[in-house]
Formats: C-alpha cells, structure tokens, sequence
C-alpha cells in the first residue's frame, strides 16, 4: 500500500519536475529568441551645468519585450562625481526607478583621494517593460586635484550595463554572445541572481562633461597674498581694539 | 507714526505678530516642500530627523552621516518621527522667539527703557534671516537662545544659571568657549589696591585675583555639565561621538568653497607637506584677537562675546551662512551703545551684504554654471574680510560703553 502511494507521489513530482523545466526552457527561450531579434541601444546625456547635474540615460528596448522579464542597470561611476544617498531618498517617491549603492559615499572628499563606486538601478516599469526607458539620476561633481597645466578637468561616464532577467527562467546558460553575471535580485540586496548582461552596440559611447579645478602655479601667490591681507587686518583690528579697550 | 510704531512693538503685540509670522512660514514651507522642486526645508533638518529615527530605533545618532551634532538634539527631536515632522521647526521658532525675550530683558538690564528695549529687539524679532533659518529647520536658534540666556543670567549675576547654560551651550556647539577667558576676567576679584607692583609680585597678585569663589563655582559648574554631558555621550556612543561632534570641526579639512578667507590657501596646499602647519598657522590670528578682546572689552561681557564671535566667524577655516546667525543674535546688545548716525549704521548693513553678494556671485557661477572662478572667489573672500574688519572697526571706535559698569543685584 505505501509503496503504492510513494509510488504515485514520486511520479507526480517528476511530472511537475519535468513541467517546470519544460516551462523554464519556454521561458529562457523566449528571453532567448528576444535576444537574437532585438536591437538594444543604451545611451547616456548630461544636462545641466556646474557641479550639480543630472545624468539621463535613455534605454530603447525594440521589438516588444516579452511579459516577464525585469530590467537592471548597473552604473560604475567614477571617482570624479558622487551620488547623495540622502537626496536619493528623498526623491524616492517621484523617481520611476530604485537604486542600490555598494559602498558608503563620503560627500566632501576630493576626486583624488577615492575609489569610483556601483550603484544598481532597478527601473520599476511594469509588465511588459515598455520599449523605452528614462532614468534621469541627479549626481556631483567632486572637487579635483589643483593643476599647473589645466583649468578644467574632464569626468567620463560610461553608458550603465544593462542585465535583465526573467523570473521564470533559473537555468542561464547558453545565452551566448551574452554573459551571465551575478547581481542582487532586488533594491533590497537580500540575494543574488543571475542576470543576462546585454551585449550592446555603443553607438554614443562615454560621454564626459568638465569641472573647474584651482590653478596649482598659483600656490605662492595666494597663499602670500591671504597671509598679507590676514596679518594686515588683523593688526589693525588689533590696534583700535586696544586704543579703544574699556578701563576700568 | 511714532504712535504706530509704538503700538506695533507693544510687548504683546510684537511677541505674538513675529511667533505667528514664523508660525505661517513653516506652514508655507510644507506646503512648498510638497508642491515644487525647490524645497523650502533646510536639508540638515533632514539630516536631525534621519538622526532622530535612527534614535527610536535604538541606533545611533552617527548611523546618519554628516550628523555632526550632539546626540542631545537628536533625542530632542524624537518627537519628529513619533508625532510629527514639523515637531522641531515648532521648537527652534520657540527658542526664536525665546532668544527675541532674552535680548529685551538683557536690554532692560543694561539700563534701557521698555519702550526703547522692545524697539531694539525688535530688530532680531522681525528679522527675516532668523524668521527664514528657524522656520527652514536649522537649529542655530537653540544655541542663540542658550548664549542670550548664559548673558542674562551674568548680568543678573544668577552664577548658577549662567554656569549650567554655558557648559550646555558649549557641549552644543564649541564657538561659545572662546567666551571663557572674557567670563573668567569678569568674575576675578577686583583688584584692592592701585599699588604699582613690579615683576612677580605683580604676577601673583594677577593670578591671585583669579582665585575666588564666585570664578571657582561658575569653573566647577560649567565644567561639571560640559563634561558630564561629553562623558555620557561618550559611555553612550563612543569614540564616533567625540571625532564627529568636536574633533571634526577642529581638523576639518573641508576644501570646497566657502566664505572664509583662507579657503583657495586650503584648496591649494591640501596635498602639500606644509599643509598641517598652514592649518595651524590660521588659528594664529584668531587666537591673538579673541585674548585682546577678553582683555580689552571683558568688563562689558555681552560686547566682548559679540566680537569674540564675529572675530571668530571672519577669521575662521571655514565658514559658511549660517555661521553669521552666531553673532547676528548678540548684535541687538550692541546697537544701543552705537554712536553712529542712522545713515552710518545703514551703510555698515549694506557693505556687509554687499561683501556678501560680492562673494555669491562668482561662487554661483562655479557651483551652477561650470566656470573657473576660484580665483574671484578668492579676491571676494579677502574683501569680505577687509570688509567685516572694517566694520567692527567702525563698531569698536563707536562703542559707548554702559554707563553703569557697577553690577547690578536683581532678584
């Protein structure tokens, strides 16, 4: 009797088994197909000018993307800009799309004495993602290392990965000319799946805008010139202070 | 008119007519906060109440980075995150306006009539930049209101008092001990005789007058709250306390640009071997003028807080807007002693913006236009030096001081 039933049991599940990766492999070659006849082009702008900017990046995801699959841009930003994770949260509720930042971001430090950092941007669109995406990221510039030879320097930001993912579909492979990568599922970076790293065309490529940096060939002037001006005045206020100190 | 004017800084009126002015600003500023980008709350409100979340949490204060406060404001705040946000613009428009009564009766205290005295405050009562940085959530007013009430209670001779509000305005914020040296001159014994003692004997008697009790109990009690509260602090969150509340500030190595003097100086040499030296250096001057204020002006206490802090701010590494608000709330003491004609007093005013616009507009230009204007800034922040030197020039050689420099006993 129990063999029976352990029987039936261990047949059902392997039906299911076998269901599931039969969905799966309906799933994957979906995204597959998708893959093959696509052309994505990511693309990056810069607006607005100074040290405060915006960095727009403009995903265009034709044919039709299928039901189900979920988009992640992966940004390695350079030791020149920062994001505020403060002001991040802050426009949480008007923003279409999370971020995730892997590192702590110390605001004030100049661009010289720090390392870049990755943030994982999680556009929320809906079902089926539509064809083209916008995400406009608010970054600043860092202050730069004083220069002998330039006034400007130049911060290069590179077009974001793009990674999608289907739900449905675990078993990633042969996905070729596109990579599998590991990255968290969620803005909540409670666990890592893997994703499908688009191969694009780069048909902008980089784009880089340019930030003031003090004039290195400068130091002795300035600094005689502030220690002048701060000895002149102090001796001054000084004099009258004691010329005109109350005695009692 | 004068009736009018009379009638609008009546007690009642004035108090009541300035909280309710606040009171609408911060009603505004919700509801442009909700409305359009450009937000009306200051972001380190947000930074207070981030702070003040992570409190209720059981967390610390520091979780929130460039909270850079003691951890007393962020439990003062917790009502911020369990009744409502706007909890703390409340409480710094009420040390506002708090700080508009400590100056009227620090005024009538030096002798000033009511009438006189109210019109006088009223210059920090319906002051638009104390309205602005109050109801835009910076704390600054809490700090005003502790110094104004340490100076009352001195001119009040309420020791205690003064002592406890000292010590707590220090552990707020460090600027106030620069106050000390001018405070302890005040409380020494006077000295007897006119003998014209030489050398050491001199010295003794010097440093003998500084042994009292009066001098001892406002050291023991000051020094007895500041560390108490640093100690607890420091049991409570640890070494982070200490490096983000003080040592922070005194090694700030903060090179973008500001109003100080020093700043393109700092911004050049930050990588150099003499920087430490040059950082160093700066506080050479401040330290000069803050012990000859102290001598020269200490027998009229709120004068020589008044210049220890604009000499401070003028003087120092870095220095930004909200910095002013420190000396801003001490000027009101000082204007009724000006000999200066009106229209003297009202060109002062406008060099001072004039300084500061000087200095804005190239500042804007870098910060939100991208052009190379280091050196601009520069110049406008040497001239805004020249030009807040001059100006406590024109204030110390037009002081008058207080005519009844005896002390006065009141309940």
């Amino acid at each position: 009797m129990y063999f029976v039933l352990v029987a039936v049991l261990t047949c059902l599940a392997t039906c299911h088994c076998l269901n599931r990766m039969d969905e799966d492999e309906n799933h994957c070659g979906q995204l597959k197909q998708w893959l093959e006849s696509t052309s994505v082009s990511v693309s990056v702008d810069i607006s607005k000018k100074g040290f405060h900017r915006d960095l727009i990046t403009n995903i265009d995801l034709s044919p039709d993307v299928p039901r189900g699959i979920r988009v992640l841009l992966v940004y390695r930003w350079p030791s020149g800009v920062y994001v505020d994770p403060y002001q991040l949260a802050s426009l949480r509720d008007q923003s279409d799309w999370q971020i995730l930042l892997d590192s702590s971001i110390d605001l004030e430090v100049p661009a010289h004495k720090t390392l870049g950092f990755v943030t994982y941007v999680y556009p929320n669109h809906g079902d089926p993602p539509p064809r083209e995406l916008k995400v406009v990221i608010p970054m600043h510039g860092r202050y730069h290392e004083p220069s002998s030879q330039k006034t400007f320097t130049s911060v290069d930001m590179q077009p974001p990965e793009l990674l999608l993912q289907t739900e449905k579909c675990m078993q990633l492979n042969s996905f070729e000319p596109h990579a599998i990568v590991d990255a968290p599922c969620t803005v909540h970076n409670s666990s890592m799946c893997p994703w499908v790293k688009v191969q694009f065309q780069q048909e902008h490529g980089p784009v880089s805008f340019q930030l003031p940096v003090g004039d290195g060939s400068l130091v002795i002037p300035v600094c005689s010139g502030t220690l002048l001006v701060t000895i002149i005045c102090c001796v001054l206020l000084s004099k009258y202070t004691w010329k005109h100190r109350i005695s009692l | 008119m004068d009736r009018l004017i009379s009638k609008f800084t009546d007690q009642r009126v004035l108090f009541s007519a300035s909280f309710v002015v606040r009171l609408a600003l911060v009603i505004y500023g919700d509801y442009q906060d909700r409305t359009m980008m450009v937000k009306y709350t200051d972001i380190d409100y947000h930074v207070f109440t981030d702070a003040a979340s992570f409190i209720t949490k059981g967390k610390s204060p520091y979780n929130r980075s460039t909270y850079r406060y003691t951890p007393l404001l962020a439990w003062l705040l917790t009502p911020n995150i369990y009744v409502n946000k706007m909890f703390g613009k409340i409480l710094f428009i009420g040390c506002d306006i708090l700080s508009g009564l400590l100056i009227y009766k620090i005024l009538c205290l030096r002798g000033l009539g009511s009438e006189t005295a109210r019109r006088v405050s009223s210059l920090w009562f319906l002051n638009p930049l104390p309205m602005g940085v109050s109801s835009r959530g910076n704390a600054e007013s809490i700090l005003s209101a502790l110094v104004l009430g340490t100076l009352l209670c001195m001119e009040g001779r309420r020791l205690i008092w003064a002592a406890v509000l000292y010590g707590l305005s220090v552990h707020m914020k460090i600027y106030p001990v620069t106050y000390a040296l001018s405070i302890a001159l005040t409380l020494r014994s006077p000295e007897t005789t006119k003998e014209n003692r030489r050398g050491w004997m001199r010295f003794i008697v010097v440093i003998g007058s500084f042994i009292n009790a009066e001098l001892l109990l406002f050291a023991s009690v000051s020094g007895g709250v500041l560390c108490g509260l640093t100690a607890l602090c420091y049991y409570i969150y640890g070494w982070q306390f200490l490096h983000e509340t003080y040592l922070y500030h005194l090694t700030r190595r903060d090179i973008r640009h500001n109003f100080s003097p020093y700043f393109y100086m700092l911004y050049l040499t930050a990588d150099s071997r003499w920087s430490q030296w040059l950082g160093l250096a700066v506080f050479v001057p401040q330290l000069i003028l803050l012990v000859e204020t102290s001598l020269a002006f200490h027998s009229d206490l709120a004068f020589s807080c008044f210049l220890h802090t604009a000499i401070f701010v003028s003087f120092n590494k870095v220095c930004t807007s909200q910095y002013f608000l420190w000396y801003l709330c001490l000027i009101p003491l000082v204007i009724p002693h000006l000999s200066l004609s009106l229209k003297h007093g009202v060109g002062l005013v406008l060099l001072w913006f004039a300084g500061q616009g000087i200095w804005l507009a190239p500042a804007y230009f870098l910060e939100f236009e991208g052009y190379n204007t280091f050196l601009l800034i520069w110049f406008a922040g040497l001239l805004f030096l020249i030009i807040n030197c001059f100006i406590l020039i024109q204030i110390i050689t037009h002081y008058k001081p207080k005519k009844t420099p005896c002390r006065l006993k009141v309940e």
